[in-house]
């Protein structure tokens, strides 16, 4: 089973990710902050990492630029509430960019897709 | 020895050359709190004045995209209001300042003024077969205009609007930018147009067209900064309210595609409320925070403005788990301000207060005076300490350090605090706590600085 890691700090967006990836057939992690993804990145392995940009504390950005100093192979998806951080070339190294919406589709979608390269 | 001298030629009948006058009287005005439109009045005041270049009317174009529209004529409607008004203008005495109050008013008789005649005349910018006026635009060139009525390269809808056989077409261009055109003409004195007067209407129009430059690039900037502003608030509004809609979407859906026991029904239900619940105070923040409009400050008794204050939030602090210390001087004296906005700010800071403090934190609320004229009062946490780096910023809209702040409490106080003549400040060290301190002007006794 695929395990992907869902870094966000949001408390009911954390419940609702891990539902429906579950459902989905993912074995899902969550973690509310960029300081303990990192911890849990160092410890065990994830197939791919969901992650949002602004936290409290380290940031998403700073997130995936140590995640590809970590595991250069990991597939990385931003979610995000914010349409700008897209322009921000940090981001670039991520593999794909979803706006939080009101449906789940695109994440689910995006997700598939790389799971499945 | 030092002397003062004044910068303004105070009226077009000095004694100095009419170019060294013209140029002081237009530069001024510029300077001036004038709109726009008053400020190119100025220029066509200039133009028509009997003791500046003395034309008898004087017509405005400005361009617009790649047409040329009329603006504004100045000048009389006959030959007897010609008269009258160089009656009254000729008085000695008379300053430019009383010309351009009476040529406004001219302006505003707009049921027949020669403004209302030239505004429906519009005339393309672009093609080969240009006429005048378009064409002094076109060849960058000041042109006379003699014999109107026989030469065939004048726009007939022009030349029906100005009915005269002489005129002057000055072009309003910089850098290369066509901004407008001034024409002039002499039509109730019938007096022909010399050189001095298109040497003296070449230098309005170079002036013209500087003011209208920086006019228009100055409204541009204005208008970029509103816009970068308006962009910043949408993106910050934007990003608040999508988590929210994430979750009521998300979990929407989930009840929608299967059917779930009660349990989950019934958390699922409450999730949508509690973030509907944020939604809305997103709204009541953004509504209530961003409108601040105090009455005029007026003295009252901070004691009991700051009891009631505490006894507010004293509730809250033992149900977050934190320390509520006050100690307000006795016999304050009375303060400048609004107390249903004093106590609003106060409010603020106090719930900011205790969500940076740690749980079992205290909280500090102090009233003091500092000397005679001010009073002060300040609430302190015990929590990280506001970074240098978001010091700077923190009086600004959507900054903020809490996870779902909206940025908007300080800047509130911070407008609350101006309004009534105040000021507020931070202390802050890292590990060791902030405080936010608001001076008060004392009563309406005088003031010194903080």
């Amino acid at each position: 089973m695929n395990k992907i890691l869902i870094v966000e700090d949001e408390e009911a967006l954390c419940l609702l990710y891990q539902e429906e990836l579950t459902d989905e057939g993912y074995e899902v992690t969550t973690v509310r902050d960029a300081e303990g993804a990192l911890d849990l990145l160092r410890r065990g392995h994830f197939d791919l990492i969901v992650t949002d940009i602004r936290m409290p504390g380290r940031d998403g950005v700073e997130l995936i630029t140590q995640i590809v100093g970590l595991r250069k192979d990991i597939p990385i998806v931003i979610n995000t509430a914010y349409q700008s951080y897209k322009d921000d070339f940090m981001t670039w190294a991520a593999d794909a960019y979803v706006v939080k919406s009101s449906s789940l589709t695109e994440l689910k979608v995006r997700i598939k897709d790389l799971m499945t390269r | 020895m030092i002397e003062p001298h004044a910068f303004l030629a105070p009226d077009f009948q000095s004694r100095e050359p009419k170019e060294l006058t013209l140029l002081s009287i237009v530069s001024q005005s510029f300077f001036q709190p004038f709109s726009v439109e008053d400020n190119l009045l100025v220029i066509l005041t200039a133009l028509t004045s009997g003791s500046g270049v003395g034309f008898n009317r004087a017509m405005l174009f400005l361009t617009e995209g790649d047409r040329l529209r009329g603006e504004m004529w100045l000048g009389p409607r006959s030959a007897e209001e010609a008269r009258t008004i160089w009656e009254i203008l000729s008085t000695p005495g008379i300053g430019y300042i009383e010309i351009i109050e009476h040529n406004r008013s001219l302006l505003s008789l707009e049921a027949d003024s020669l403004s209302r005649r030239i505004r429906p005349l519009e005339f393309s910018l672009a093609g080969d077969n240009l006429t005048v006026p378009v064409t002094a635009l076109a060849k960058n060139e000041i042109l006379l205009v003699r014999d109107a009525s026989r030469e065939p390269l004048i726009d007939p809808r022009f030349l029906q609007a100005i009915d005269v056989e002489e005129f002057l077409c000055v072009p309003l261009l910089s850098q290369n930018e066509v901004l407008g055109e001034i024409v002039l003409d002499n039509a109730f004195s019938r007096q022909p147009i010399q050189p001095k007067d298109i040497k003296l209407a070449g230098l309005c129009g170079l002036l013209a067209a500087n003011y209208i430059s920086t006019a228009t690039l100055h409204r541009k900037m204005v208008e970029m900064e509103r816009l970068a502003a308006l962009g910043e608030m949408s993106m910050f509004i934007a990003h608040q309210i999508r988590n929210p809609l994430a979750a009521i979407g998300g979990f929407t859906d989930q009840l929608l595609a299967a059917p779930a026991d009660e349990s989950k029904r019934r958390r699922n239900l409450e999730i949508i409320r509690r973030e509907i619940q944020r939604l809305e105070n997103i709204i009541f923040e953004l509504t209530h925070f961003l409108k601040v409009d105090p009455k005029t400050p007026a003295p009252f008794d901070p004691g009991p403005a700051i009891r009631a204050v505490l006894m507010a939030v004293e509730l809250k602090a033992a149900s977050e788990g934190r320390e509520l210390v006050s100690r307000i001087e006795d016999r304050l004296p009375p303060i400048l301000g609004d107390p249903t906005y004093f106590g609003e700010a106060l409010r603020n800071l106090i719930v900011n207060a205790f969500e940076a403090s740690p749980p079992g934190g205290r909280v500090e609320v102090m009233a003091e005076r500092k000397d005679a004229a001010w009073v002060v009062v300040s609430v302190r946490d015990e929590g990280r300490g506001i970074p240098p780096e978001v010091r700077s910023k923190l009086f600004t809209p959507f900054v903020s350090t809490k996870d779902r702040g909206m940025g908007l409490g300080l800047l509130y106080a911070k407008r609350v605090m101006d309004a009534c003549g105040g000021t507020i400040e931070l202390e802050s060290e890292a590990g060791r706590g902030s405080t936010f301190r608001l001076f008060f002007r004392a009563g309406e006794e005088g003031r010194t600085d903080p």
